[in-house]
């Protein structure tokens, strides 16, 4: 496997997209989303001098983002429960219970279902891309969710439009493959 | 008549290329052609169309510029450190 080497300046137009999908569909707020991936690459930035080389790139940045995701929610876990406790102080109020309304899903919502199906079809995609080769994932993000011109990736990628096309067939076969594993086995 | 005729290979990255909209009409003949008489290309189609509508039914979203600017400035910020 050839020697991979970090390029910062290239991260935010590489994987910034790709990153910043990964997190919505896990904290499910744009802010925080773009936080968490700033904080990925100035963390993947800090820890350079770690990298083996082992993984490619992607990989080893969605390896930083898992752990900053687990820490995120860690710290909501742990201002949930002070809140939680200074609600117990304040129950005798008249909007006793209404914080549970707010927070629990409207089940009578004939969507709910299939946003939250569509949720984890995006998850088990993204875990699917995740195990391409990093060209082929590059190329397919490209071309399928940023819907760029054909003429564009080739000149990026240095590739001809034939070449293009055989990869996005590859990848697509091997995403589909992978989504009736990962995926259809679940349902 | 050869012209007309296409294998399995090329028939699959006709059916690819025809999810992203990039054939013209020759091509999608040939592909229309190739699927009446083989099954497994036509199964593979149907496939491909229904993993195309899996993903246009995802919400992908993406980083406006104005966020990529702002996550461009705090790394090259760190990087001058």
């Amino acid at each position: 496997m050839p020697e991979v080497k970090l390029i910062p300046e290239k991260w935010v137009d590489r994987y910034g997209d790709y990153l910043f999908n990964f997190t919505i569909s896990r904290v499910n707020d744009a802010v925080i989303a773009q936080d968490l991936v700033s904080e990925t690459f100035l963390a993947g930035l800090k820890s350079a001098h770690r990298f083996k080389g082992n993984s490619t790139e992607r990989t080893w940045l969605i390896s930083i983002l898992k752990r900053k995701i687990i820490d995120h929610y860690r710290k909501i876990n742990s201002n949930k429960g002070k809140a939680e406790v200074r609600m117990s102080y304040l129950s005798s109020s008249d909007q006793e219970g209404d914080w549970m309304e707010e927070q629990a899903a409207d089940l009578r919502n004939p969507n709910v279902e299939d946003v939250i199906e569509q949720r984890e079809l995006g998850q088990a995609l993204e875990e699917c891309i995740a195990c391409l080769p990093e060209r082929y994932a590059t190329i397919f993000v490209q071309k399928t969710i940023d819907n760029l011109e054909t003429e564009t990736i080739c000149k990026e990628h240095n590739i001809t439009a034939s070449n293009l096309w055989v990869i996005i067939h590859r990848a697509r076969v091997q995403l589909m493959e992978c989504l009736n594993k990962k995926w259809h086995k679940n349902n | 008549m050869s012209r007309f005729f296409i294998n399995c290979d090329q028939a699959s990255i006709l059916s690819t290329r025809g999810q992203y909209g990039d054939l013209n009409p020759k091509e999608a003949f040939r592909h229309k052609l190739h699927k009446g008489h083989c099954i497994s290309c036509r199964s593979f189609h149907k496939n491909n169309e229904r993993f195309q509508r899996a993903l246009k039914g995802l919400k992908w979203v993406s980083l406006t510029i104005a966020q990529k600017k702002s996550i461009r400035k705090c790394l090259s910020e760190a990087m001058m450190k």
